[in-house]
């Protein structure tokens, strides 16, 4: 929770597990092979500086951008995609409409970035897996007891040896 | 960078977590007729991120149920069972575990066991607490844990987690609870047991 990282090493696999109302934001360079995961827990850091930046969707975005061009990777090529967001408690609540404004967050700072969302498997009230493989940039999604599904698909052929 | 809590102030939240357990136990015993007991409790401030990894494996499906606390303090107390105990507590009320009145049965049993915990809390430390009524969910447990703790996260990152296991005598089945008290609440239940 409030993690993110950014890799191009071919064969990492960045996860999230069990995202409930956090939204697990993929940013991808699909052309170079990088690509970074955020672990959204709240939407806004609301003018604090806070402890875990990174767990504010107006703090974590900015950063996990910088690490992904650290990286090599270029903003304008940048595409995303959103797991999560979801109200696992079927109780309206404050607190627990926290992961629809997570998404409303999330889609907001993009769209301020010109970053488009290739994908999403957002709301409801399942909890959901986020897999990203960095060598062919595909995003999977899982939910309790089921299975992975492609989010989006793999652009890069796996390098072979 | 809060402060940490003392083991001092652990071990009062600890026997603060064991007194309600203990109570909560003895309410689950006369719903199902058995026999419960306890273990002794847990009690441990994480970061956020370790606090869900400290739960259990985030992709095991539990169920969970939630209620809210009110009154002088607020936070949540979560109650998470496997779903094979799950419907071996159904069974024992006398409903089969794909009736559609299972989930209300769990619910039901959150919210008794739920709130026998927070009454106790609320005798131990003179507070008035109240619980909201429980809500239910079978899912992964690492998006339960954290969405509850999400909605707890606001200025500090770190959870207190008071963690306490019921387990029915006989059968191979068992409760956790999480008590996750808003950041004011840990301070308040701790100047009440007068380690503030």
């Amino acid at each position: 929770m409030g993690e993110l990282a950014a890799s191009s090493i071919s064969g990492h696999v960045l996860v999230s597990l069990g995202l409930g109302s956090c939204i697990g934001l993929a940013l991808l360079d699909r052309k170079l092979g990088v690509a970074g995961l955020a672990h959204v827990v709240l939407p806004q850091s609301q003018g604090h500086a806070p402890e875990n930046p990174r767990k504010f969707a107006d703090l974590a975005i900015p950063q996990l951008v910088t690490e992904l061009e650290t990286l090599g990777a270029r903003k304008q090529r940048l595409e995303a995609v959103l797991v999560g967001g979801a109200a696992m408690f079927a109780v309206s609540s404050a607190s627990l409409d926290v992961g629809q404004r997570n998404e409303a967050a999330v889609r907001a700072l993009l769209k301020g970035l010109r970053i488009p969302v290739l994908a999403t498997a957002t709301g409801g009230n399942r909890g959901r897996t986020i897999r990203v493989d960095v060598s062919t940039t595909s995003v999977t999604v899982r939910e309790a007891g089921g299975k992975d599904t492609e989010l989006l698909a793999g652009t890069r052929a796996l390098e072979t040896a | 960078m809060s402060p940490p809590y003392t083991e001092l102030q652990l071990d009062a939240l600890r026997e603060l977590a064991n007194i309600g357990s203990g109570t909560a136990s003895t309410a689950l015993s006369s719903m199902l007729g058995r026999s419960v007991d306890i273990s002794v409790p847990t009690a441990r401030a994480l970061p956020f991120a370790d606090a869900v990894d400290a739960a259990g494996p985030a992709e095991e499906e539990i169920t969970g149920i939630v209620l809210g606390i009110v009154g002088d303090m607020t936070g949540t107390v979560l109650l998470l069972i496997p779903p094979a105990d799950a419907d071996a507590m159904c069974r024992m009320l006398g409903v089969e575990p794909d009736d559609e009145y299972a989930l209300s049965a769990l619910g039901e049993i959150g919210n008794i066991v739920g709130t026998s915990y927070i009454n106790a809390l609320a005798s131990m430390t003179g507070m008035d607490l109240e619980p909201t009524p429980p809500a239910t969910a079978t899912d992964m447990l690492g998006a339960i844990v954290e969405t509850v703790l999400a909605s707890h996260a606001i200025a500090n990152d770190i959870a207190l987690m008071l963690d306490s296991n019921l387990k029915v005598e006989g059968e191979d089945c068992s409760i956790s609870f999480l008590l996750v008290p808003d950041k004011g609440g840990v301070e308040l239940l701790l100047s009440r047991l007068g380690l503030g």
